[in-house]
This record gives structure tokens, sequence and C-alpha cells, in this order.
């Protein structure tokens, strides 16, 4: 087994970084990224960025040396993607914020409404209703994102958390503010309008716990592969027959029976925004598979069955 | 949407208000009209060559490089400028009647009516390849004084349409209404003049970067963008 050389530059300046000899050939990216490491204590391997072209694509870390189109000795570029956070570590701190933020907002803590309301409680049992409802979403995820999630990526850049808190935890705030304020109006058509919308997002939400369980038995434990999702003996994972990523679907779902649970414009500003963000990973997604299966189901849709 | 609190003052400025309401008002919407179709005709020159390049190519591959330029052109520093622009002039100087009659209002038209004229002069330019290096000095250099004057006038009319806002609730919700919604205008003014702030120098020094990198070879006299 001949032993390979191999160089990594600085794919701006093209500066010689790192010179590694005695690779074997059948070394992964992941551990070049360590050995990378070694010699720049800065550089951890999840914010490395090595490409065969300094305009190329990054290089997987399940890339092997000898499967890869260079040379005897191999020439790498090298580019920082920045402080590294990890997604785990991102789930948890957003989704954190929003549950204890309406909380406060529904045992309204003193300083938010008007003095003489601190620590009392609605009088509308809706009100109730939406806390355990919010809560228990949270929750889900929290639990979710400790159990259930395989993810593809260790980690995000570290801007993206105070990004993404800064999104959850601001709307929680919002909609928290307006639903156990003292003067919320409860919805028009009153019990009926709460009992519909209460199936919606309970369907919902076991829905969209469903197809977590089925994306997850897709991959096994550590793995990274991708397959195509199919239904499953769970009649909420049929909607497969029809969409790509029903999990932003039933999600969607959810936050629209909570907003006819509380009638809260807020409430619908939030869903929609939510919506329209994950439409764009929806479409991501499908194109992604599109791409990487020849045999995708051609009458599935990204999001919304047979429109979007 | 606002009427105007019928007091005696109010009576009293009445004539001199009114010889100065035409003024801005009329220009206003003049500059917004302006502002439309040329709009329009710069949106549409973006598409026809949206279509021209698919039509060429047969796939949506790459289209966006055919409309780069003009997309850039149309779209640089122009977002945040756009939107203010139409804030002020629909969302303050229309609504608030009080504040048509300020000078502060002819200072950002003003400002804004010049900086309008070299910048879509220059663009007209841009696209025939044919740019006059006079147009790129102006557009680079007037906006030294442009901007601050521009910024200076939407500022003092913000601040002089608060009392009117507070006073009349314009375009402000309450509680309880059915949607649990609520918006105080008010507020919102006053954080938009404090955005201020943090915007107005950064989008001032990147157009001083930017004169430094365009106008920073002035010995080469380029016909071509």
């Amino acid at each position: 087994m001949k032993l390979r050389s191999l160089e990594i530059l600085d794919a701006k300046t093209k500066d010689k970084l790192c010179f590694l000899d005695k690779v074997e050939p059948n070394a992964t990216i992941g551990e070049i990224k360590s050995m990378f490491h070694k010699s720049h204590p800065q550089w951890y391997p999840a914010r490395q960025s090595i490409r065969l072209d300094p305009k190329g694509k990054s290089l997987k870390d399940e890339d092997v040396l000898q499967h890869l189109p260079v040379g005897t000795t191999a020439t790498f570029y090298f580019r920082d993607l920045g402080a590294q956070i990890s997604w785990v570590t991102v789930f948890l701190t957003e989704y954190t914020g929003p549950l204890v933020i309406y909380l406060m907002f529904y045992f309204r803590v003193p300083f938010i409404y008007a003095p003489k309301y601190d620590f009392t409680t609605s009088k509308h049992w809706v009100v109730h209703l939406a806390c355990m409802c919010h809560s228990f979403h949270y929750v889900k995820r929290l639990l979710e994102t400790l159990f259930v999630h395989r993810f593809s990526h260790g980690t995000m850049p570290l801007r993206n958390i105070f990004k993404n808190c800064t999104y959850y935890w601001g709307f929680a705030a919002w909609m928290a503010y307006y639903i156990n304020h003292p003067l919320y109006t409860p919805p028009m058509y009153g019990e009926q309008q709460i009992r519909l919308a209460l199936i919606i997002f309970l369907f919902c939400q076991i829905g969209n716990f469903s197809i977590h369980i089925a994306l997850r038995n897709l991959r096994p434990p550590g793995s990274k592969t991708r397959k195509i999702p199919y239904p499953t003996k769970n009649p909420f994972t049929w909607i497969f027959l029809l969409v790509s990523c029903p999990n932003y679907t039933y999600e969607l779902g959810s936050w629209l029976g909570f907003t006819l649970m509380t009638q809260c414009l807020p409430v619908a500003f939030f869903t929609l925004v939510g919506f329209i963000q994950m439409t764009v990973w929806a479409k991501g997604k499908h194109r992604s598979y599109l791409k990487e299966f020849r045999d995708y189901p051609p009458l599935r849709s990204p999001i919304l069955p047979f429109i979007l | 949407m606002s009427a105007p609190v019928a007091g005696t003052s109010k009576a009293t400025h009445s004539d001199v208000a009114a010889k100065k309401k035409k003024g801005p008002g009329a220009l206003a919407t003049a500059y917004l009209v302006i502002y439309n179709v040329v709009m329009t005709a710069g949106w549409l020159v973006i598409a026809v060559g949206l279509v021209r390049a698919y039509l060429a190519r047969g796939s949506y591959h790459g289209l966006y490089y055919s409309i780069e330029k003009p997309l850039k052109f149309f779209q640089t520093g122009a977002i945040l400028e756009v939107m203010s622009r139409v804030f002020l002039t629909w969302a303050v100087t229309h609504s608030v009647r009080e504040v048509q009659s300020e000078d502060s209002v002819l200072l950002f038209v003003t400002a804004w009516t010049v900086t309008e004229i070299i910048r879509y002069s220059f663009y007209t330019f841009s696209l025939l390849n044919h740019l006059p290096y006079l147009i790129k000095w102006a557009r680079y250099t007037f906006f030294i004084v442009l901007y601050p004057m521009g910024v200076t006038g939407e500022l003092l009319t913000i601040y002089a349409a608060l009392p009117y806002v507070q006073k009349t609730g314009l375009y402000s919700v309450t509680l309880p209404n059915k949607y649990n919604f609520s918006f105080d205008y008010y507020t919102f003014l006053m954080l938009i003049m404090i955005s201020y702030i943090p915007l107005f120098p950064q989008l001032y020094f990147h157009m001083i970067r930017q004169r430094k990198k365009v106008l920073g070879h002035a010995g080469d006299y380029s016909k071509v963008e």
C-alpha cells in the first residue's frame, strides 16, 4: 500500500497551510481534518471546509482519499467556516426559550401587564388550553431533539443561534403577550371553534411526530445515509404518497390549529412566516431527492399535496 | 387620512398652509409617478432579459447571469432607500396633513429628486454601455451632501408628525378587539427614528467606500461598465 502525501492550501490566499506525508490511501477526509487540526488547533474539524477546488463544493467527511481524483501528492483547499455550534445545542436553546417565555406571560409575571393583574390568571378556559398546547408543542420538540432526530450535520455557524433565538423567542413573546392579556377576546365561534382547532392541532402533532419517527427509522444510528421515505403501517405517514416533507405539512397544520384556537393575529403572522420558511426548506429537500434518486415518486409535491 | 385638528390656531395658519401645502404635495405626487414609471421600465428590462435568455438557452440554467448586471444596478443600495422613501411618502407625509407644509418635506424631496435624476441617468447610460464619466462622478459624489440632507429632512418630518399621531391615534389599534392585536404607530415611528442611528452611517460609509473603489481609477475613462 503506497502512502500518499498531501498539502492543504488556503482557498483564498493559496498559502501553504499544512503538508502531510505518509498518509494512508484509505484515509477519509474526516481523518485528514483531524490531522490538520493538530497543526492548526484553532480550526477544529467542524469548522474546516476541505475541497479539491478553491471555489468547489466541500468534500464529505466520509470521502476516501484514494477514491478522489488526485495524484500521489494531493492538493486540497481549505476554507474556515467560522465558529460552529452543534445542532442539538441550537435546537435545545431555541426551543426552551418559547417554553419559558410563554409561561411567564401566562402566569402574568410583573412588569408585563398593569400591576393589578400581576400573578392573576385569565378567566377564559381557552387561554389555559392554549398554554397547554403551546407548552406541549415545545416539550415535544425538546424531547425529539434529544431522542428522535438523527442529524446529517453535526454543526452550524455560531451566528445562527442568535438569529434563530431572536426569531423563536421574539415571536413567542409577541404571541404570548396577546393571548394572556387581561383584555384578550376569546374566539368568535366559541366552543365549536376551539374544539375544531384542538382536533386539528392534536392530529397534526401526532402526524408530525409520526413523520419524525419514520424518518429516524430510515437512518441507522450514527449514520448519515439518505433514503427515500415511504408510507409505513402508521396511517399518519400515508401522506408520504403525496408530499416529500410531510413533517412541515403537519407543522403548518398544527399552527393553523393554534391560530384558530386563539384567534390571534400575531399567531397568524407566526404561522405565515413559518410556512414561508418551511416551504423554502421543503422545496430544497424535494430538489435534493429528485437529484439523488432516479426513481423518486413523481406524484409528490414538496409541502402541499398537488399545490406547492 | 387623519382630519386636521380644527382649532383656532389652524384657522390663522390656513392661508399660508394652503399655499405651502400645494408645493411639496404636488411635487411628492409627481415624484411618485415618475418613480413608479421608471421602476416599472427597469423591471421590464429585467423581465425581457430573462425571457430572451430563456428562449436562447432553452433552460432555466444560468438565467440569473443574463440579468445579473441590470438586476444589480436596480438593487444595489436601493432596498433600504426604496422602503424608507415609500414609507416617508405614504405613511408619514401623505397621512399626516400637518407635516405637508413643513420645510423638512421640501428638504428630503429635493434631495431625493436630484439623487434619482442622477441615478437613473447613470443606469440608463450603463445599460446602453455608454457611461459618461461626468455621470459616474456625479452619482458617486453628490450623495455626500444629498444623503445627509435627505436623512435630515426625513427625520425632521417624522418628528413633526409625532404629536399629531399621538393625539389622533393614527394607524393605531388598541385592545380589546376580536383579532387580539394592537399596534402603536407613535412608538413605531420612534423606533424608526432610532433605527436611522445604526443604519445611516453604515449606508453612508458603504457609499464612501464604493466611491473610492469606483472613482479610484480616475485615470481610466471607461465606456463599458
